[in-house]
């Protein structure tokens, strides 16, 4: 027979893992209940960002501002590619986040060419979201297009100087996110566009395109204009786009209409002096910050903020 | 309301997307039995050696029985991040990550498949004038092999099923579409994970079969079930 | 400090150490500097996930095993269940529940409490099992009511394997809990690791450092556990 200190041992342990299990289960209830309900300071705004360190550095630059100002953000960040965010929009999962312009033309409504100007794609990109509910605010002066690049070595040894000489080089690897492979303003533009036949491309859903570069895994990646790796004494060589199929990519907040319409235009305000701000320069220093110096991006995006007076 | 329709929806896409690209995942899932394949050899040709002379020998016990606690313990994630950036993208950083995972379950397994043998079996073994080594060639691997077949089987499932992760590093197979939501819709996802699951059950059941072959006939039990979990 | 002609002002965000921009193999001095905003917040959050999803795991596990144990005929479809659970791939599992569950922490706790109850339950069925068929023989021999058996005889005789049970269930928990942070969350200590591996050179620091946590942490969970079976049955002493 058991012995009575353990036999108490044992029921205390049980009382209190119980307990304890308890404890927790309600502190859970409680900590992960969804974050829909109206505060006072008016209805949530629940901002997303895409999966790269760029949208984490915007998403952070207006999650702080407009928390600043008063709005209740419920913010979630590295949700995934366009291609998701947009699902994750329409079913309400999110009511805000920063996308490109001509990704929004080219990608989300399937438009094979881009329009001319930067202006034009944002108006039109404007019109299109309109359509369907969303409205986009002012696009920061800034662009970050795709563009498609080689190791330095790379464009030597063949002569790349744009997207077309890729045509003489044999069948080759394309590298890019998951994404690019369906896109207009990726794989499939500059494949059709360009008539690269001898592309095959290669998904990359965790390691850089730099990485697979510089591995020799790929030959061309698809990276984007404000990456870090493609400043001042890069090894990387950005072939010419003359067709300019990657478009004009400004960044523009997308905004449920019906959420715009009850909230306060300090948000419209608040939002839009952040986006003016974020000329070339700033947000190639911010990348900089973030993916060379390894900083905190919401560290750096604070920073920012209070220099400008924004928060 | 809503999201379980879309559910169910998804249920019945991913075997659509099963029956529509057939070729695409059978070489990917060729990619992923290469892999844990070879992540599996490396940890058996390391491990079970190691586990029988222990056990053997009655050596370092707290090490062997250790060493799949620390097994479990080792997130996969890090393991596959640690060794890309040792060893490069591709197929060996995966393979050498994977096998680190599979060689717990068989060093443990395989150190008290031998220490555990009947000791009065042993002894008499001993008595009869067999040297060690032909006490261990004898008398203790035949009487082992349940326990070191389990062993291997945990370790093969917890291998197959951990290899999608390394998709994010360049390992290829399943999980190229498992961590590809993007380009191949939830149904996509969840398709591919129906044949990773399947790859388990066939590894398992293939296992499973090899170890009733090779089995002496005296120890043959009728359940080979063991619980993946204890 | 740089000024453009009418443009933000874009302050120094700190320059990184030539170890951090040269990437070597390890920096300490980035791990100090970081601690606060990422690795610390890291742990925390991982912690918690751990604990949350163990707590209900545990409390949901319990009167399922003991149901199990009193109605035979439930243990075959719970353990069917319970297998084919464990072989879907954690990174499916975590993509398909954000439909139903959303992007917040409900869908991870969902995804880790489910693979923590199939460790869980068979742990405790055994435990409860394993007890000699004669000690209960003698119990209910000297006139204990079946409740009595189960609470004073059963369960503290089955508390080794309940706590074998947990030490599994807490270190899976802990690795599967990096794995939501490729896809479905910034919380906890896959995030860093993911993000450092997206970087043009995989950044080595953050991988190690926090890899490193998250490998202490379940092997510092294992040991409290070890402890406290060692206060509450300190006859046993053979590690299960």
């Amino acid at each position: 027979m058991i012995r009575k200190h353990t036999r108490r041992a044992a029921r205390a342990a049980f009382a209190i893992s119980f307990g304890v299990a308890i404890i927790i289960g309600l502190y859970a209830a409680a900590f992960t209940r969804p974050a829909h309900a109206s505060t006072k300071a008016g209805p949530t705004i629940i901002l997303g960002t895409k999966n790269f360190p760029e949208e984490y550095i915007l998403g952070e630059l207006y999650k702080q501002a407009l928390t600043g100002a008063g709005f209740t953000v419920s913010y979630k960040e590295n949700i995934g590619s366009t291609e998701i965010m947009t699902s994750a929009l329409q079913s309400g999962k999110i009511n805000m986040y920063p996308e490109y312009t001509g990704v929004i033309v080219q990608d989300v409504f399937g438009h094979t060419n881009s329009p001319k100007t930067a202006s034009a794609t944002y108006q039109l990109a404007k019109k299109l979201e309109a359509g369907k509910g969303y409205s986009l605010l002012k696009p920061t002066p800034f662009y970050d297009t795709d563009v498609l690049a080689v190791t330095n070595a790379t464009a030597k040894k063949y002569g790349l100087k744009s997207i077309g000489d890729l045509k003489k080089v044999g069948p080759f690897k394309l590298g890019g996110l998951p994404e690019c492979k369906t896109r207009n303003t990726c794989f499939v533009g500059y494949t059709k566009q360009y008539g690269l036949s001898n592309a095959s491309f290669l998904p990359l859903a965790g390691i850089s395109a730099y990485a697979a570069l510089d591995a020799g895994k790929v030959l061309a990646a698809d990276v984007f204009s404000t990456d870090p790796p493609l400043g001042k004494n890069s090894k990387y060589t950005v072939l010419k786009d003359p067709k300019h199929i990657t478009g004009f990519q400004n960044v523009a907040p997308i905004v449920k209409t019906s959420l715009l319409k009850q909230l306060s235009p300090s948000f419209t305000t608040t939002v839009n002096a952040v986006s003016k701000d974020l000329t070339l320069d700033a947000i190639v220093a911010m990348n900089k910050a973030v993916e060379v110096d390894k900083q905190n991006p919401a560290k750096v995006a604070a920073a920012f903020l209070k220099a400008n007076h924004l928060k | 309301m809503l999201a379980d329709i879309a559910s169910l929806h998804t249920f019945v896409d991913a075997f659509r997307f099963i029956g529509d690209n057939p070729g695409f995942l059978l070489t990917k899932a060729w990619q992923q039995v290469e892999l844990s394949g070879a992540a599996l050899g490396i940890a058996a040709l390391v491990a079970m050696p190691l586990g029988v002379l222990l056990g053997h020998y009655h050596r370092l016990s707290t090490f062997a029985i250790g060493a799949s606690i620390v097994g479990r313990g080792l997130p996969s994630l890090v393991l596959i991040a640690a060794f890309l950036t040792l060893l490069g993208i591709g197929f060996v950083n995966n393979m050498v990550a994977l096998a680190v995972l599979g060689t717990g379950p068989i060093l443990t397994n395989a150190y008290d498949a031998v220490d555990g043998c009947d000791r009065d079996t042993v002894e008499a073994a001993r008595g009869m004038g067999m040297t060690g080594l032909q006490v261990l060639g004898k008398v203790e691997l035949p009487l082992a092999i349940p326990l070191l077949f389990t062993g291997i089987r945990v370790a093969a499932v917890t291998i197959v099923a951990t290899a999608p992760i390394a998709a994010i590093a360049g390992g290829g197979g399943l999980g190229d579409v498992i961590v590809n939501q993007a380009s191949y819709r939830l149904a996509g996802v969840l398709g591919a994970s129906f044949c990773v699951m399947a790859l388990s059950a066939i590894v398992f059941l293939a296992l499973a079969a090899l170890q009733s072959a090779v089995t002496p006939r005296g120890l043959r039990r009728t359940s080979v079930v063991r619980d993946l979990t204890t | 400090m740089k000024i453009a002609g009418g443009g933000p002002v874009i302050p120094n965000f700190g320059q990184g150490s030539s170890c951090v921009t040269g990437n070597h193999a390890f920096c300490w001095g980035w791990v100090r500097e970081h601690w606060s905003d990422t690795l610390g917040p890291a742990l925390a959050q991982h912690v918690e996930l751990t604990a949350i999803a163990v707590g209900i795991g545990f409390a949901i596990a319990f009167p399922l095993a003991l149901l199990a144990h009193r109605f035979h005929k439930l243990e075959h479809p719970f353990s069917i269940v319970a297998a084919l659970l464990y072989t879907i791939p954690s990174l499916a599992l975590f993509q398909l529940l954000v439909p139903i569950t959303g992007l917040g922490l409900t869908t991870v706790e969902v995804a880790l409490t489910s693979y923590t109850l199939v460790i869980l339950l068979p742990n405790i069925v055994t435990g409860l099992r394993s007890v000699p068929p004669d000690v209960i023989e003698a119990a209910q021999g000297m006139g204990l009511t079946r409740l009595q058996v189960l609470t004073r005889v059963e369960l503290p005789l089955a508390v080794p394997a309940i706590v074998g049970g947990l030490r599994i269930a807490v270190v899976s928990t802990v690795a599967i809990g990096t794995i939501a942070g490729i896809e479905v969350t910034t919380k906890g200590l896959g995030y860093p690791i993911f993000n450092a591996l997206q970087d043009p050179t995989p950044f080595k620091t953050e991988i190690y450092s926090a890899g490193a946590l998250a490998v202490a942490l379940a092997l510092a969970a294992d040991a409290l556990l070890v402890g406290l079976r060692r206060l509450l049955v300190p006859w046993a002493r053979r590690a299960a």
